[in-house]
């Protein structure tokens, strides 16, 4: 099939995108599963969309393609040009535009009819080979924008009239659609709005963004429809270092989202009630199925296990683990103690002495606050892991960052 | 839903070429320049062709338009649910601004659906009156470009003014932050929005001095060690940098990650909490600053616990 700029299903180069974004160092023989024409459109793809972020490589192994972006320079997440590349039929674009240049004020109102009549005689007219429409494909394209909200179908006597549902003037929620944008869930449906307002001074930045989300919407919105429903759903996912697609059917009670490295979690109980993380890059779809009627009860239930779950993980035993270390500062370096009360999350601080403060945190899985933990080295003065595994590990690592630095006895 | 051609850049570049249409007689030169500058890169081989032709009837063969009103689309239920949910997001009220809600359809999410959890907790206080009359007033003097006189609290905890130019906000998600980032002086300055105790428009005379280059990039080199999924967490962790990683070994990777001087301490922090499974290996200056973290926690003695 020739190559196409646009595209109808988004699965596929999600994939890439994630690939060339977060590792960039692949080279075309190393997309596994993957034919090298495949590999090709789809990097000839998302170079057109991205080019200003694309660059190459040419290594031994061949040309690796990568995705580099700053997010800090960036007002508004490239990332999202890749939602806005759906494929259409000409009568598709066509038709758009027809229909709503007809029903352009709410009050007015159209019969089927009096809709195809209007697209023959009057848009149509001019054009020497004029595109035909019957009743069948108007009604179609009818039918999607009323279940979209964007026209309304009214009965009147025997006849159903069709109408535009309201417009908004957007010009002055610029600098709102800017923020909410890049920060909210979902922010690529504001970014959608964006593009219907005037051009604009971008007034915003954003640091420590992470923008790969944006590739998970879909997902992610799909998950708000079902929780917003009560609904459980069914979800096909992978697993890490594994491409083969399980499913399963789970209630989704939550979002999880780390601003520190731009994961999301799906928090979703099983039919046992046994509530999980899932990732959401990993989710490759989801679809709505029955209402959980113990939506409420699971919801309460994650609420009461939040207060141990440093991250996102969990454990079906509900068993915890408590973890207790203190940090040493001089009298100006009262930061570090600042610095502890606000990156705490769900555990305590105390200071146990001028200049000494202690951290104690009981969670379910103590592995998730390590990369946190060691974040403190230069001030660690006692650590004290009840899972004495984990404390082995952690003090194996630091005795090999000692040696990794040439810094052993 | 979401990844719907309503939404396409295709279907917004077609609405500006429409609008220029309606506006007056139209060239294709300016059809062409209309599509280089919304669309994609090779959109031009697919738009200009499918309105010339007629495969999309929308442009006559003069480039004149049947259409009698520049394209107007109304709000999805999609878009409206999530107006519904950023109109409850408690930092909205710093805009000032009405936000439509719509009854007719729920919230596409509320802040009992979802949980950022690793976000700060001394965050700026958004409920705070001062802090939102602040926050509009720069907010008002980046729009209009227009002077500021700023009283804040610095660092040292002393109240002091400065009369600035605000350039933008920045927002940072893992501080809960907004700071003003300010042009005009010789450097580029940054001002925390939670110190700021006052703020007005500066009507006096505001000298504008010519922005000084400002080498602030620097680029740290760090070697990974693909164990315990080490390579994944670094990759996804450092993202939002402009980087570049290529493979060096079976399972070692090199990466050069560029950031803002500024963010130095932070940026040796995220390196350490990495663990052995992240060398820093350049430049010596900032693997200085790595060890000499760790030579003071060796001093420390923690590793005699084992």
């Amino acid at each position: 099939m020739a190559y196409k700029e646009l595209i109808k299903n988004f699965q596929h180069v999600r994939d890439y995108m994630r690939r060339f974004y977060i590792y960039g160092f692949k080279s075309r023989s190393e997309y596994d599963g993957k034919s090298g024409r495949s590999y090709d459109d789809e990097r000839r793809r998302i170079e057109s969309w991205l080019k200003d972020y694309m660059g190459f490589r040419n290594t031994d192994e061949g040309k690796n393609v990568f995705i580099s972006i700053d997010s800090r320079r960036q007002p508004h997440n490239p990332l999202y040009k890749a939602m806005k590349a759906r494929s259409f039929t000409d009568r598709d674009i066509t038709l758009h535009f027809i229909i709503f240049d007809i029903l352009y004020r709410p009050s007015d109102a159209f019969t089927l009819a009096e809709l195809m009549d209007r697209i023959n005689d009057i848009y149509l007219a001019d054009f020497s080979q004029p595109v035909t429409f019957d009743e069948s494909t108007l009604r179609k394209k009818l039918k999607e924008y009323i279940a979209l909200g964007m026209v309304i179908a009214e009965k009147q006597g025997r006849n159903v009239l069709y109408r535009r549902s309201e417009s908004y003037d957007l010009t002055g929620l610029a600098d709102v659609l800017d923020y909410f944008s890049e920060i909210a869930p979902c922010g690529v449906i504001g970014s959608f709005m964006l593009d219907k307002t005037p051009p604009h001074r971008d007034n915003f930045t954003f640091k420590h963004h992470y923008i790969t989300q944006a590739m998970d919407s879909q997902v992610l919105y799909r998950l708000f429809g079902a929780i917003s429903r009560r609904r459980k759903v069914e979800i096909t996912f992978t697993s890490r270092g594994s491409s083969r697609a399980h499913t399963g059917q789970v209630t989704p009670l939550k979002i999880f989202i780390s601003c520190q490295n731009g994961r999301q979690y799906l928090m979703a109980a099983d039919s046992k009630g046994i509530i999980s993380a899932y990732r959401l890059d990993y989710i490759l779809s989801v679809r709505e199925t029955i209402t959980d009627e113990d939506f409420a009860g699971l919801r309460t239930h994650l609420n009461e296990m939040e207060k141990y779950i440093w991250g996102a993980n969990v454990r079906p035993d509900s068993k915890t683990e408590k973890v207790t270390f203190t940090v040493d500062f001089t009298e100006d370096e009262e930061f570090i103690w600042r610095r502890l009360v606000r990156e705490k999350r769900c555990g305590t601080v105390t200071l146990i002495s001028p200049g000494r403060a202690q951290f104690t945190a009981t969670v379910y899985d103590s592995r998730e606050m390590i990369p946190w933990i060691r974040s403190f080295i230069c001030r660690i003065s006692h650590i004290e892991f009840e899972n004495k595994e984990l404390q082995a590990s952690f003090l194996q690592d630091i005795e090999d960052m000692y040696r990794m630095y040439g810094l052993e006895e | 839903m979401i990844f719907n051609e309503i939404f396409s850049v295709y279907y917004s570049t077609v609405s500006c070429i429409i609008t220029a249409a309606l506006k007056g007689k139209l060239t294709d030169r300016e059809i062409m320049e209309i599509i280089r500058e919304n669309a994609f890169e090779e959109s031009l081989l697919t738009i200009m062709p499918s309105l010339k032709n007629g495969r999309w009837q929308l442009l006559k063969k003069d480039n004149s338009t049947p259409l009698y009103h520049s394209p107007e689309i109304p709000l999805s239920n999609m878009e409206k649910r999530w107006l519904n949910a950023i109109a409850a997001d408690r930092r909205i009220q710093l805009f000032g601004v009405e936000i439509p809600t719509f009854p007719d359809v729920p919230p596409l999410f509320t802040s009992e659906d979802y949980r950022i959890f690793d976000s700060y907790g001394d965050g700026d206080n958004y409920s705070d009156p001062l802090y939102i009359s602040n926050f509009r007033t720069v907010l008002k003097a980046i729009q209009e470009q227009a002077p500021l006189k700023i009283h804040m609290i610095s660092r040292s905890g002393e109240v002091m003014c400065k009369k600035v130019m605000p350039h933008h906000l920045e927002y940072s998600e893992k501080d809960d932050k907004f700071r003003l980032i300010t042009t005009g002086g010789h450097y580029e300055t940054v001002i925390n929005m939670g110190r700021v105790l006052y703020c007005e428009r500066y009507r006096g005379d505001f000298v504008i001095y010519p922005a000084q280059p400002q080498d602030k990039l620097r680029c740290a080199e760090l070697e990974i060690q693909d164990e315990r999924n080490a390579l994944e967490r670094v990759m996804l962790h450092f993202a939002h940098f402009e980087k570049q990683a290529e493979k060096t070994g079976e399972n070692t990777y090199r990466m050069k990650v560029f950031y803002d001087k500024d963010d130095e301490t932070e940026m040796v922090i995220r390196v350490l909490s990495f663990g052995p499974f992240v060398k820093a290996t350049g430049p010596d200056r900032f693997t200085t600053l790595v060890i000499d973290r760790l030579k003071q926690q060796k001093a420390m003695g923690l590793h005699r616990q084992k």
